[in-house]
């Protein structure tokens, strides 16, 4: 099977700040977070080849119209994934809850090894 | 320390007067706050100034320069080149600035130099402001042994030369922070030994820490994340777990009623949040289980092939009999005590645990599940021998009681 590194863009914060002042949630958003994160770890013990890791310090390049961006304002982590294709490894990606939000994402690309 | 001022003060300050003075100055630090503090319930009586903190900075401070012109008296060689101190600097005022170096006061505390016990002891020590005999109760060990602990701590950190403001690769010792701080939680969710009070407040010390990494640039992980969720879910049962009288209410016998829903809410707000696809940690399968008992309705809900897969992960994750244990207990549930048995026999617990009421207690529970009544009567009389404390063999003697 290839190999697929799944560069994790940084979140913003959960909308509404800080946790302190919100309000209880019904049992079944409760149930519906405790199902995301259960689907999350079931999919990941099987597939996860390397447990991933914080990204050292470095830059990326952005393209001729961007601005250059210090790596990790951009990406918050990776993991490589094992998949027979990349529809695989990015139906893998998106069974990550934490990622399902509005103006954030994960950046799949296929390893190559000559 | 019964004082109008509340614990947490006690961290603040020397974590915003060791910036000041520098790590090398520790000791002495924490002698001025304790002198600042004991002038407080002295002067303060009906009428304590508005900005407390400020006041108790201000006469702190000024506490260290006296020792250390008193000090530089006696040393005259230093004098030409050491200029007294004029003025006091500015207090701190924002709780934010305050909540900061308190927060580098325990990277300070978490030097990977120093040994987990060390660095636990010490953050109980000058963030949480523990004397040294509550520590020594706390963790199980001589005054004598907190104390040289505390010395030699010190020692490394002033040797080192540390420095609050270069706590240095923050990263790194991440995990080491997030350890102590589940350290002091589990201490005071676990810790049987103790009143329910002061375990609470040791599982709020966790939190209340937990909490300022989590929001904080340098912490704010998913890993951290994880662990928030884990505290505030056990801490939500932390009450039900007690009876009126002080004895042990087991997971059958606890009223879910009384756990509390506001901190379930969190803890699966941090749970959400701490499922971001970067790693997979022990805090994460933790606080999965820890969900998975804090949202089922009723114990015959209880999702227990979740929670013994889980069980699994976590052994491959952080390899222990104590999650072997636990797990051959989900999956007793699941597939019959047989099955529970059947995965304990494959495992050879260590000196330690066989020396403990709770590989006793698992085994005549399953035993007697499974209808062996002989072995589970022995063994049911090895746990009860083996409880360290009454409450303990109380709930055991409830649990494994045949019938």
């Amino acid at each position: 099977m290839a190999q697929f590194l799944c560069l994790q863009r940084s979140l913003p914060r959960p909308a509404g700040g800080d946790d302190d002042a919100s309000p209880d949630m019904s049992p079944s958003q409760m149930q519906e977070i405790y199902a995301a994160f259960g689907a999350w770890q079931e999919r990941f013990a099987d597939h996860l080849v390397d447990l991933g890791g914080k990204l050292g310090d470095g830059t990326v390049v952005g393209r001729a119209d961007g601005p250059l961006i210090e790596v990790k304002e951009l990406v918050g982590g990776y993991m490589i994934v094992e998949a027979d294709s990349l529809e695989g490894a990015v139906a893998v990606a998106e069974a990550c809850p934490g990622l399902v939000r509005p103006g954030s994402g994960v950046e799949v690309i296929e390893i190559r090894r000559p | 320390m019964t004082s109008p001022i509340d614990r947490h003060t006690y961290g603040h300050l020397v974590a915003a007067l060791v910036r000041r003075w520098g790590t090398h100055r520790l000791e002495d630090v924490e002698d001025a706050v304790q002198a600042a503090l004991v002038a407080a319930v002295d002067r303060w009586g009906e009428s304590p100034p508005d900005d407390r903190n400020a006041w108790l900075y201000t006469v702190a401070h000024r506490h260290i320069m006296a020792e250390a012109r008193t000090t530089k008296r006696r040393r005259r060689l230093l004098d030409q080149h050491a200029p007294e101190r004029p003025e006091p600097p500015p207090p701190p005022r924002l709780s934010s600035e305050l909540g900061d170096d308190l927060l580098r006061m325990l990277f300070v505390g978490c030097d990977p130099r120093l040994s987990p016990a060390a660095q636990l002891t010490l953050t109980l020590k000058i963030l949480c402001g523990r004397s040294v005999d509550e520590i020594a109760t706390l963790l199980f060990v001589r005054p004598d042994a907190v104390r040289k602990r505390l010395q030699r701590a010190r020692a490394t950190l002033r040797h080192a030369g540390v420095s609050i403001d270069d706590v240095g690769a923050t990263e790194e010792r991440l995990p080491a922070v997030q350890q102590v701080i589940y350290l002091l939680f589990t201490e005071g969710h676990l810790s049987h030994a103790h009143p329910t009070a002061i375990r609470s407040e040791l599982c709020d010390e966790g939190l209340r820490l937990g909490g300022l990494l989590a929001r904080h640039p340098v912490g704010d992980a998913p890993t951290t994340a994880a662990l928030m969720a884990l505290m505030c879910l056990h801490r939500s049962r932390l009450s039900s777990r007690t009876a009126p009288d002080g004895g042990i209410l087991l997971l059958t016998e606890q009223d879910r009623r009384r756990w509390d829903p506001s901190l379930v809410s969190e803890g699966l707000r941090w749970l959400e949040r701490s499922a971001q696809g970067e790693v997979f940690t022990r805090f994460h399968a933790e606080a999965r289980i820890a969900a998975a008992h804090a949202l089922a309705p009723t114990l015959a809900d209880t999702p227990w092939r979740d929670i013994a897969d889980t069980y699994a992960l976590l052994e491959r994750l952080a390899p222990s009999p104590l999650h072997t244990l636990n797990r051959a207990l989900a999956v007793a549930e699941v597939d019959g005590p047989a099955a529970g048995l059947q995965l304990l026999a494959g495992s050879t617990p260590p000196t330690w645990l066989q020396g403990s009421y709770l590989w006793a207690a698992v085994r005549a529970d399953l035993h007697r599940r499974a209808g062996h009544m002989d072995e589970a009567e022995r063994l049911t009389d090895l746990a009860l021998a083996l409880a360290p404390t009454g409450p303990i063999a109380e709930a055991l003697a409830r649990r494994l009681a045949p019938g």
